[in-house]
């Protein structure tokens, strides 16, 4: 038997979570939150497929978004999917977007020295039960499970980057849905726009305690 | 000779994995008389779905119970179950029922055929009737569930490891009697409405 064996490198090239492209964005709002990504999969400059479903609903108050390497983003949201029934039928309840993270987390620093090349975004509402009061969450981590909570926004994906900065300028506190909905939209298709990875319209969830509002932007489709 | 008969045969029941003269394992037929005291349950398969019923014995007043559940559980999306025996053994067999469907639904993609993942549970509870000296477990459970192979199903097994499917079926206390009851009382193809009432009158039995 002949033996291929041809690095990573060659394959992949010089950056394995830039191989597939993709980029996603979370905003807290008041008592909402918004979670956006573009809709491109490709092989390095080659665009495949411009329907790419980035954003899993996880359940009516948690979406996780995952970019990186396609396969592995395939793979982990399986993975995920396991833990996460086993979670709702011994619990018998819905996960939590803070509890998501911790999970999540978890999972990736199992592989601490073979990671899953995946960076979650994940956005939510966390509901107190005694009072039925409503907190926008928002996290992110990197493809070993090290989150951030940093209470605003957090960005994942090839053009990050660019949407720290876009971030920065557009968000402001106590933004109302449409608010933030505009906010969201603007701050991921400027920063799509300029990243030839990322592209090919977006999609964006805005969550408030009473609906989740879909919405598929096309902007330059390219 | 009759007396000797019997102390004969106890020398066969400690031991779960060997057979008496008369070619019974009489643990697994001590486990049954353990379910035999648990609250009936009760299931019966309609065209347009199943009602699965469980009694819940209140065993005293004092007893908080609006966490855990003591009868029902839900497997998977798509299978239900209802227990009758001890609670212990049956969330044991629970959480290793969970597991397997979430194993075959991350392997396959796709939910588990309903008589596949019973047949799995049962092939774990037969374990325990052949090897090992542990006892069996002293749970029968009823399962409801639908697959797009063989559509609605109510299936029941038992601390042997044997599965049976159903028409209607209980198990628990006076399960015979609520049997006989869903025997004579059938009719094929009743509505919902019809098999919430029949599963209620198999519990008024007692």
């Amino acid at each position: 038997i002949r033996v291929w064996w041809c690095s990573k490198r060659v394959i992949m090239g010089d950056n394995i979570m830039t191989y597939n492209g993709g980029c996603s964005v979370a905003m807290v709002g008041k008592d909402c939150v918004a979670i956006a990504s573009d809709r491109r999969f490709g092989l390095r400059q080659q665009t495949l497929a411009c329907d790419n479903e980035r954003i899993f609903r996880i359940n009516d108050r948690t979406f996780i978004a995952l970019n990186g390497l396609g396969t592995d983003v395939e793979t982990f949201i399986e993975k995920l999917c396991f833990r996460l029934n086993l979670y709702k039928f011994r619990e018998s309840r819905d996960i939590a977007p803070r509890t998501l993270g911790s999970l999540v987390s978890n999972m990736l620093y199992e592989k601490r020295f073979g990671p899953y090349f995946v960076e979650p975004v994940i956005a939510g509402l966390e509901v107190d039960k005694a009072t039925g009061a409503v907190t926008p969450f928002v996290t992110a981590q990197d493809l070993i499970g090290a989150p951030c909570f940093p209470g605003n926004f957090v960005v994942g994906g090839t053009c990050s980057e660019s949407l720290y900065g876009m971030c920065e300028s557009l968000w402001r506190p106590d933004m109302e849905p449409d608010d933030l909905f505009e906010t969201v939209s603007q701050a991921l298709l400027a920063s799509l726009d300029r990243d030839c990875l990322s592209g090919w319209g977006a999609v964006v969830h805005v969550i408030t305690p009473d609906s989740i509002t879909t919405k598929t932007l096309k902007a330059r489709m390219d | 000779r009759r007396s000797v008969h019997i102390i004969m045969s106890r020398r066969y029941d400690s031991r779960t994995t060997m057979f008496s003269p008369e070619g019974r394992l009489f643990q697994g037929e001590y486990a049954m008389a353990a379910i035999s005291e648990a609250g009936l349950c009760v299931g019966i398969l309609a065209g347009d779905g199943i009602v699965l019923a469980g009694e819940k014995k209140v065993v005293s007043e004092v007893l908080d119970n609006t966490g855990t559940a003591e009868k029902m559980y839900q497997i998977d999306d798509h299978i239900a179950s209802a227990v009758a025996g001890i609670t212990a053994d049956a969330n044991i067999l629970i959480n290793q029922t969970r597991l397997v469907a979430q194993r075959y639904r991350y392997r396959y993609q796709a939910p588990m055929p309903v008589e596949q993942l019973i047949q799995q549970i049962c092939d774990t509870k037969q374990g325990y009737t052949q090897y090992g000296g542990l006892r069996p477990f002293g749970v029968s459970l009823l399962y409801g569930g639908w697959d797009r192979h063989y559509g609605f199903q109510l299936m029941s097994s038992d601390p042997s490891g044997n599965y049976a499917g159903w028409k209607a079926h209980s198990i628990g206390a006076h399960n015979q009697g609520a049997n006989s009851i869903l025997k004579q009382d059938w009719v094929r193809g009743h509505v919902t409405g019809g098999v919430q009432e029949a599963g209620r009158q198999g519990h008024e039995q007692d």
